[in-house]
């Protein structure tokens, strides 16, 4: 179509052509002639609006079937649209640095190699410099804000179980008695806090800043004091470690790189959230493994035996294996717990704990108000021990 | 070859004194565009996801060069790389909002457990304004003839206005949505800019409302009628977007669309017809790759699977993430295609535009805007197009 136009123009050369132009200056369409001499001579009619090296013109965006041009020495926006196809062919052949700006022309390469390095450091930073982190990072937490978490956290705990602490006086007394001869044993100070939870569900939390919880379900299913004493140490190790926040370091690091690398993929939430999972929970498995050789290496000093405790936990979940994920869990295998507390176990040298009567008050801790621990709904493995 | 290969013809220089209303025309190619989304899938699945600044940007390019307006095609000229610094800024600045929110939310829940739920509503009203500075970076990299559009107006201004506005809307249950759309819509308008021109926005939202009122009946009735859905949430977008463009000023231009009601409710079922087909091909694969891992291992087959070892096996899980990142980046492709380029082409094929003559010598104006805005909606997960 530019053909026959062209033919009606008076041609000054062989070499010009009809072309289409605006100056970026104003939105004005301008029909000029081109001229291809030294340089690229945009004329409209007998005035020359502009003149472009032929080394500064650049390839803009534009509609299939187009060529349009941009210029360096030019305003940014100055743009020459071509349509016929043969003089398009002429000028590319003359700009040889025409694809220079060109987004995605051999780029593509250095996008991939620079995204895998990104990746990988990535998924190093996760995997190593997480935990690093966070272990430096915890001794620097002070206590204050620990302890303020912590009033949070049993703040929610209270809410989310609907339970209130036990208060039976006799319980009380044989509670405090266990407690603190772990307490002494485990070579923490008196700055723990304790309680036994109104709470039907078999379960036990360390709180951050110090504060244990035993929930009564839990105390219902145990048979004698040597288990909850596992219990409690185990806990109690949580504590000593400062597990806590050590795990809200690492798990809100993994989230937030996690994050950064999926994007925006569509249904990609459910890869960030799987591979989080399976960073934290690995953490997560980590410190309950700690933890236990802590409950272990107390129970050996208080001259009882660990293995009481593993059964208390086989009872509660009962075999694990094959249920789930493994690698998904939050906790090493029950079986593997029960298996290892066995093998470590020693015969007991020390006197009991508690005395039959003091037992039987402990478990009767919550007695006071009957049929106020509500029945729960939690799941076995929901465990938190 | 492709009737959207249609070029129209260049105006002629005489204008007659009545110009007919002018439509808007597509030149792009369905194959170059499936092409792009293509490849690009293919770099995101390579490069867990970071190729999504460069596909976006890919994406913008072939639409906006290919939609042309009285005969001429716009231009994106926002680069990828703009994108990817805008992203980490935006990541930096969130890094800090992210744990003042966690500190403040502690502080919130000593006072009262779970508190800090409401300080949500301060991410809504940030996505908000990630939105508005995102919409302005995407204005100010559009140029059409030479001079490029931009945007003046506040971010938190906007933000401010469409927390409010929402919050009506979920207190009528939905049915304020139409003078939100209005009233956020003739903010942004009159805050855009072709050039010296100023836009504006007529839509009332009365219309929309008189429109569309019927499709507020029928939302309820299409959460719990599964194949309703489609039809609900397409009549609803068309509705939209036609009293959308019919509102749209820009000086003495006017924009009318005639956009049918059931125009867009193709495209949302072959979207859910593609990816019924890919799910299947996803477990198809799913149940292959469970095969060869059980043929591998050695163990009869009936036996791998009722011990649930397939569960906890390494290399099937790390075939199904990569089945999955797989299936996630191919249902992207499709709604690239149907949602974005058939959406585009249908919605913009609909367009009449009259005065178009009122921007033919518009002088050009105004100052690009940064990129941290879509950096914001990227991290935010409130990004569009």
């Amino acid at each position: 179509m530019a053909m026959d136009r062209e033919a009606r123009e008076p041609a000054s050369s062989p070499t010009d052509g009809l072309a289409t132009y605006f100056d970026g200056a104003s939105s004005r369409r301008r029909a000029v002639t081109l001229g291809l001499s030294d340089q690229l001579t945009i004329r409209e009619g007998d005035r020359t609006l502009a003149a472009w090296a032929y080394g500064d013109v650049r390839r803009a965006d534009g509609p299939s079937g187009i060529l349009r041009l941009s210029c360096l020495s030019a305003p940014a926006l100055a743009r020459l649209e071509v349509r016929d196809a043969a003089l398009a062919a002429r000028l590319v052949e003359r700009c040889a640095s025409i694809d220079d700006n060109t987004p995605g022309r051999g780029g593509v390469a250095a996008v991939v190699g620079w995204s895998l390095a990104a990746a990988a450091s990535i998924v190093a930073v996760v995997l190593f410099g997480l935990p690093l982190a966070a272990d430096r990072l915890t001794p620097l937490v002070p206590d204050a804000f620990e302890r303020r978490l912590g009033e949070v956290a049993d703040a929610q705990v209270k809410t989310m179980f609907d339970a209130r602490v036990c208060d039976n006086a006799a319980g009380q007394r044989a509670f405090a008695k266990l407690v603190t001869a772990i307490r002494q044993a485990a070579g923490l100070d008196t700055s723990v806090q304790s309680g036994v939870l109104s709470s039907s569900i078999p379960n036990a939390l360390a709180l951050p800043g110090g504060k244990v919880y035993l929930f009564d379900g839990l105390l219902a299913k145990a048979e004698n004091p040597d288990e909850i004493a596992g219990v409690l140490a185990h806990e109690l190790g949580h504590l000593k470690h400062r597990d806590n926040i050590r795990g809200l370091i690492h798990d809100s690091g993994a989230s937030f790189l996690i994050g950064l690398l999926f994007g925006d993929i569509t249904g990609s939430s459910a890869l960030i959230f799987a591979s989080r999972t399976m960073v934290t929970s690995s953490h997560s498995r980590e410190a309950e493994q700690n933890a236990d050789s802590f409950a272990i290496d107390v129970m050996h000093r208080l001259g009882r035996p660990a293995k009481p405790t593993g059964e208390l936990l086989f009872r509660v979940t009962g075999k694990e294996g094959g249920k789930g994920l493994s690698i998904l869990a939050s906790h090493p295998l029950t079986e593997d717990r029960l298996a290892r507390m066995s093998r470590e176990d020693r015969a007991p040298s020390g006197p009991p704990l508690l005395t039959a009567a003091e037992w039987r008050s402990l478990k009767s801790i919550c007695d006071a108000k009957p049929g106020d621990a509500k029945p729960g709904n939690a799941k076995p493995r929901d465990t938190k021990i | 070859m492709n009737q959207m290969n249609w070029l129209p013809q260049v105006p002629p220089p005489s204008v007659p004194s009545v110009p007919p209303p002018m439509p808007v025309a597509f030149s792009g190619r369905r194959g170059e565009f499936f092409d792009l989304v293509r490849r690009g899938a293919g770099l995101e699945f390579v490069t867990l996801g970071f190729y999504r600044f460069w596909l976006l940007t890919d994406m913008r390019r072939h639409l906006w060069a290919n939609t042309l307006v009285d005969g001429d095609g716009a231009e994106y000229t926002g680069r990828a790389r703009e994108l990817l610094i805008g992203f980490l800024v935006a990541l930096a600045i969130l890094l800090p909002i992210y744990l003042g929110y966690f500190l403040v939310g502690l502080e919130a829940e000593h006072i009262q457990a779970f508190a800090s739920i409401p300080l949500v509503a301060f991410f809504y009203v940030f996505g908000q304004f990630a939105i508005y500075r995102a919409r302005r970076y995407r204005l100010t990299r559009t140029v059409w003839r030479g001079v490029r559009f931009w945007m003046s107006g506040s971010g938190w201004m906007y933000a401010l206005q469409a927390s409010l506005w929402g919050l009506l809307v979920v207190s009528t249950l939905g049915l304020a949505l139409p003078w939100r759309t209005a009233a956020l819509e003739r903010y942004k308008m009159r805050h855009s800019f072709y050039g010296e021109v100023q836009g504006g926005f007529e839509g009332r939202g009365w219309e929309f409302f008189k429109r569309g009122w019927w499709l507020w009946l029928l939302a309820p009735v299409a959460m719990y009628v599964f194949p309703l859905a489609p039809f609900v949430y397409g009549a609803f977008k068309a509705v939209e977007w036609r009293w959308w463009l019919s509102g749209v000023r820009l000086g003495g231009v006017r924009v009318e669309s005639s956009l049918p009601r059931g125009a867009l409710i193709g495209l949302y079922w072959k979207v859910i017809g593609w990816v019924v087909v890919l799910a299947l091909v996803f477990a198809a694969y799913l149940a292959l790759s469970a095969a060869l891992v059980a043929s591998m291992t050695g163990a009869p087959m009936a036996d791998f699977f009722r011990s649930q070892e397939f569960a906890k096996s390494i290399p099937l899980l790390a075939l199904a993430a990569v089945g999955y990142l797989a299936f996630a980046l191919a249902v992207n492709v499709v709604i690239r295609i149907y949602l974005l380029r058939d959406l585009w082409v249908k919605v913009m094929g609909s367009v009449n535009i009259t005065g178009i003559e009122a921007v033919r010598n518009v002088a050009t104006r105004g100052e690009l805007a940064g990129a941290l805005g879509e950096g914001f909606a990227d991290g935010l997960d409130v990004g569009g197009l």
